[in-house]
């Protein structure tokens, strides 16, 4: 056995007895309180929003920065927690590159050169296709309930609505990047109105609002998502869901490799 | 001069005693000799690898590209800034960089792309030169790559291979491109090693759609014994909107690294002579007292503190000569044999160890200088004489009498 993998093991075997004695003495010191359960529950309704058991769309990228403004189209299909597609249709340059992820991982096939790549762990944080999400955005974002502890912060009315505020702290050993997420919802509803994320420092780094409320395959859903990142000012990446489907019978191949370049 | 009879005359009269001194020294210095040129060797390999492969001695960049790369913050008029620099002594290159993904089978690295122009940069650094495996770039061959050396295993490539590569283009696209190896470099830098990824300046501007400027220009003196910061003073005065550095300020590590060698060449000096110093105290002492009868003798019939004080002292720099001749004579020949056959340590280092982030040549090779062989030999001479002041004092001070009847 190589060192390496001897190590892996040993922190492995640590992880283990650690989650044991944690899930051993855990319900004990602190059991989830209702407030929690509830936060945790609209946490999980806002991951489901967009998929559903499977869902289906159009969505068109708008990316305004200091150096160029873009429109991309793309296809996107989703099935189950962990598995995503998007698909460019235009601009014709990079028409049929697409992004796949499976768990936690991503690959994207360029079909210029026909190749597939796995992105590895640091280009997570690099932007994907040029837009202000991160790659990290599209692996990480459906297991916000997963590595963050939600907590019900404002519960009333704010400028005429009635909303829930509820702040995400990462578990301990969670890797993420953000030290802290605030996100607002409609108490009707629970549609998502607002999303601020703050850095290891605390400092605001990006701000991403939901608007534009339209019923979309049968759900009621945020049609335009508008990430604003604090470091650059006078840049926005605009999301804008042209139309979705849900619930759909989408075949496992669907999220293959071999998927992946067809054209 | 009779001063210098007696010396002589005294030299050979407890031969194994003043040989075994003599052996000591010679063979201390000998071995500091070849250490020193050893040492030359190595900061001669590092000088070249990190200033000579890769920084420049200067470099120029856009306001605030250092702090913050980014592939917008470029030189807009590279072609007046490298002319108003060469008609101002100074041979220069521009060089252009972006991050991306090089990928190849399953595996994927981060890269830096760095676009070269094939007539300047081998005017300025040797990287054309400096490589391992395959060929250096070719203006006809837009599709050929040359990587570092650790990137290429990351990435299991070989030359020939074909290599992917994905960035962020300076419209937003996704530029991607298929590649092949036509080159991997030697061991240059940590940097250069783990991401270096080079291609032409041409196929760098068509991919990443960067139609003109230049994210660095790397320069060098004309004259290469102009001094470092007047000629980085001179440059900073001729583009004053730009950021000019020197190799020392980009890589301060590195420059204190070399300020401190000569410290540590000392340090190492003093360490050795130390055991030499203590020997030849010995060896004098015992001379010295066994000869106190004798100076008794001597003293009565006039000779004084002083002249045999200078006798003791001549004495033992007449052994340090003869052991300085012999160091040169073993220790020269050594360091000029491995200057030219290095001590290869490939077998027992990682290909490319690194100080300071500048890659470490797994073969040493010795660098005769004047510094190197003197440095030591005057050291021999300064402990040498030290060692003796206890001795050739106790004798400059015996009183005659008391000396004759010594038992």
């Amino acid at each position: 056995m190589s060192r390496a993998s001897f190590s892996a093991c040993i922190f492995l075997a640590l992880l283990v007895v650690g989650g044991g004695i944690l899930g051993l003495t855990g319900p004990a010191v602190s059991a989830p309180s209702q407030d929690e359960q509830e936060a945790r529950a609209i946490l999980l309704e806002i991951d489901d929003l967009w998929r559903a058991t499977s869902s289906q769309g159009m969505v068109r990228m708008e990316v305004k920065t200091v150096n160029y403004t873009r429109t991309m189209r793309m296809e996107i299909w989703s099935k189950g927690k962990d598995k995503s597609l998007v698909r460019i249709v235009s601009p014709l340059k990079e028409k049929d590159t697409a992004s796949l992820k499976t768990g936690n991982t991503m690959y994207t096939y360029l079909p210029k050169t026909d190749r597939t790549i796995r992105l590895t762990s640091s280009m997570m944080m690099s932007s994907w296709m040029g837009s202000h999400f991160t790659n990290d955005d599209l692996v990480k974002e459906s297991r916000l309930a997963e590595d963050y502890e939600p907590r019900i912060s404002f519960k009333g009315k704010r400028e005429g609505r009635e909303i829930i505020e509820f702040t995400l702290q990462p578990h301990p050993n969670a890797a993420v990047v953000w030290g802290r997420i605030v996100m607002t919802v409609t108490t009707q509803g629970h549609l998502p109105l607002l999303a601020t994320y703050y850095d290891e420092d605390n400092a605001l780094a990006r701000t991403i609002y939901f608007s534009e409320v339209k019923n979309m395959g049968g759900r009621l859903l945020p049609a335009l998502l508008k990430v604003v990142p604090t470091d650059k000012p006078g840049e926005h990446t605009e999301l804008v869901y042209e139309s979705m489907r849900f619930d759909l019978d989408l075949p496992e191949s669907l999220f293959s490799l071999l998927e992946l370049r067809r054209r | 001069m009779q001063i210098v009879f007696f010396a002589l005359r005294n030299f050979n009269r407890a031969r194994t005693r003043t040989w075994i001194t003599v052996g000591a020294m010679a063979f201390a210095c000998a071995i500091m000799i070849f250490y020193a040129s050893l040492l030359e060797g190595w900061l001669a390999g590092m000088e070249k690898n990190a200033v000579g492969m890769d920084l420049g001695e200067l470099q120029v960049h856009a306001t605030g590209f250092r702090a913050d790369p980014d592939l917008y913050k470029t030189i807009v008029e590279e072609e007046s800034v490298l002319a108003l620099l060469g008609s101002e002594g100074f041979v220069a290159t521009p060089r252009l960089y972006a991050s991306g993904l090089a990928a190849a089978g399953n595996a994927s690295s981060g890269i830096e792309l760095r676009g070269v122009d094939l007539v300047r940069e081998p005017q300025v650094t040797a990287l054309n030169v400096h490589v391992w495996q395959g060929q250096w770039l070719e203006e006809q061959d837009q599709a050929g790559v040359v990587l570092g050396r650790k990137l290429a295993r990351i990435l299991g490539l070989t030359v020939g291979d074909e290599v992917v590569v994905v960035a962020q283009a300076a419209d937003g696209s996704t530029a991607n491109e298929l590649f092949r190896v036509r080159g991997i470099l030697k061991s240059v830098a940590e940097g250069v090693d783990r991401s270096g990824f080079f291609m032409t300046s041409a196929t760098f501007r068509r991919m990443m759609i960067v139609p003109n400027g230049a994210h660095a220009i790397v320069v060098k003196r004309q004259v290469p014994t102009e001094n470092l910061t007047q000629a980085t003073a001179r440059l900073a005065r001729l583009l004053p909107s730009y950021e000019v550095r020197n190799w020392r300020q980009l890589q301060p590590v590195l420059a204190r690294l070399f300020e401190m060698s000569d410290v540590s060449l000392v340090i190492m000096l003093l360490i050795t002579y130390a055991a030499v110093g203590i020997l030849t105290l010995n060896a004098l002492l015992m001379s010295v007292f066994e000869r106190i009868p004798e100076f008794g003798v001597m003293k009565a019939l006039g000779f004084s503190p002083w002249g045999l004080f200078a006798m003791i002292v001549a004495e033992s720099m007449l052994q340090v000569t003869v052991a300085a001749i012999l160091a040169l004579a073993a220790g020269l020949p050594l360091a000029m044999y491995f200057s030219h056959h290095p001590i290869d340590f490939s077998g027992f280092v990682q290909s490319s160890s690194t100080i300071a982030g500048v890659a470490l040549d797994a073969k040493w090779y010795c660098v005769v200088t004047v510094h190197s062989v003197l440095l030591p030999v005057l050291f021999l001479y300064l402990v040498a004489g030290l060692a003796i002041l206890y001795p050739a004092l106790k004798a400059a001070m015996l009183k005659p009498l008391a000396a004759i009847y010594h038992r």
